[in-house]
């Protein structure tokens, strides 16, 4: 698209281009901050597919009571990790955005979930518990690829007890039910407030 | 082959059982959700999804030649109408997250053959069988044993 050479200087950005200038200085981002204002340089945003919630009620009221039933007897910390890394592989922007949020309102640090993404190349950043935790989510969720391994299951099954090992089975499951509908009905990003859900 | 664990709490289970009926219901069409839910099923590998549901399905009358031919839809000429194409495309792509997103073109073809709360419904039906068949691949859980 532009040339980048000192002569030719095609780019088309200029000094009062307000894209990064201003984020750089200010350290924030407007979308974070001001949720449904715009970024200048920014693309639009798109707008959701459909409205599920609003279109089959009774689905999303067993959702909710599913949601709140998974997560009984898990930390919090752990089940956000576990809902940041599998909205990340399938790619929920919806819920990365939300989940993100969720974890840093827990206490995490940005460099725990900055890493998550490659988790298997950072493990010293979590324990032992939430690495089997985080095999665990990334198993059953790209369930297409073959089943969940023994050594993956067997790796969970040494950190949880049985009863925990279910419920992170089902909070596995019930983000990866969020993800299906974030994702097919196209949910848009960027106005979550963690504690206004 | 045995279970790894047979545990999942009750609660956990009643939501999902509520989940599946809603959407169900709100499909309206217990033949087409057969299909829905067998096809994800086999791209998930559950044995115990498959076995109840293809039970279901007969109990449904859902014709033999589509159970048989299910796994090969898209070739199947003849063998499943507009309708249920645009249901089996929306339900692997929602299935298979992982490989992109749902394509455009795959929901716009759902769309003119449902409507929104139709949609809605179908979306969630695809969803239910999802939660069902990681719950029962993950404690490995055998086919058989279940109420149909």
């Amino acid at each position: 698209m532009t040339t980048h050479t000192d002569e030719t200087h095609t780019d088309d950005r200029t000094p009062t281009d307000r894209t990064g200038t201003d984020r750089a200085s200010t350290g924030r981002t407007d979308r974070t901050d001001r949720p449904g204002h715009a970024t200048a340089g920014y693309a639009p945003e798109h707008t959701p597919r459909l409205a599920w919630a609003e279109q089959a009620p009774e689905v999303f009221k067993a959702m909710i009571r599913l949601d709140a039933a998974a997560r009984k007897g898990l930390d919090p910390k752990l089940l956000e990790l576990v809902k940041v890394r599998a909205s990340q592989i399938n790619r929920c922007a919806l819920c990365v955005d939300m989940h993100s949020k969720d974890a840093l309102a827990a206490g995490e640090s940005v460099e725990r979930i900055v890493q998550l993404s490659a988790w298997e190349e950072s493990e010293h950043f979590y324990t032992e518990r939430e690495l089997a935790a985080l095999a665990l989510t990334e198993a059953v969720t790209v369930l297409t690829d073959g089943f969940v391994p023994d050594a993956v299951y067997e790796r969970a099954a040494a950190h949880f007890e049985d009863a925990e090992l279910a419920q992170l089975i089902a909070a596995i499951t019930v983000i990866n039910a969020w993800n299906r509908f974030g994702v097919t009905c196209r949910l848009v990003p960027g106005h979550y407030q963690p504690g206004h859900k | 082959m045995t279970a790894r664990t047979r545990l999942l709490d009750a609660s956990v289970a009643q939501a999902m059982s509520a989940l599946s009926a809603a959407a169900k219901r709100g499909l309206g069409d217990p033949a087409l959700a057969e299909l829905v839910v067998i096809r994800a099923s086999q791209l998930n590998h559950c044995a115990f999804c498959l076995d109840m549901h293809l039970r279901i399905a007969r109990e449904h009358g859902v014709p033999e030649r589509q159970l048989d031919l299910l796994a090969a839809w898209e070739e199947a000429e003849g063998v499943f109408d507009e309708r249920e194409r645009a249901a089996l495309a929306l339900t692997e792509a929602v299935t298979v997250l992982t490989e992109g997103f749902v394509p455009d073109s795959v929901y716009e073809t759902a769309a003119k053959h449902f409507d929104d709360a139709q949609l809605a419904h179908l979306i969630g039906l695809v969803v239910a069988i999802n939660n069902w068949n990681r719950v029962m691949v993950s404690r490995r859980i055998p086919p058989g044993g279940h109420t149909a």
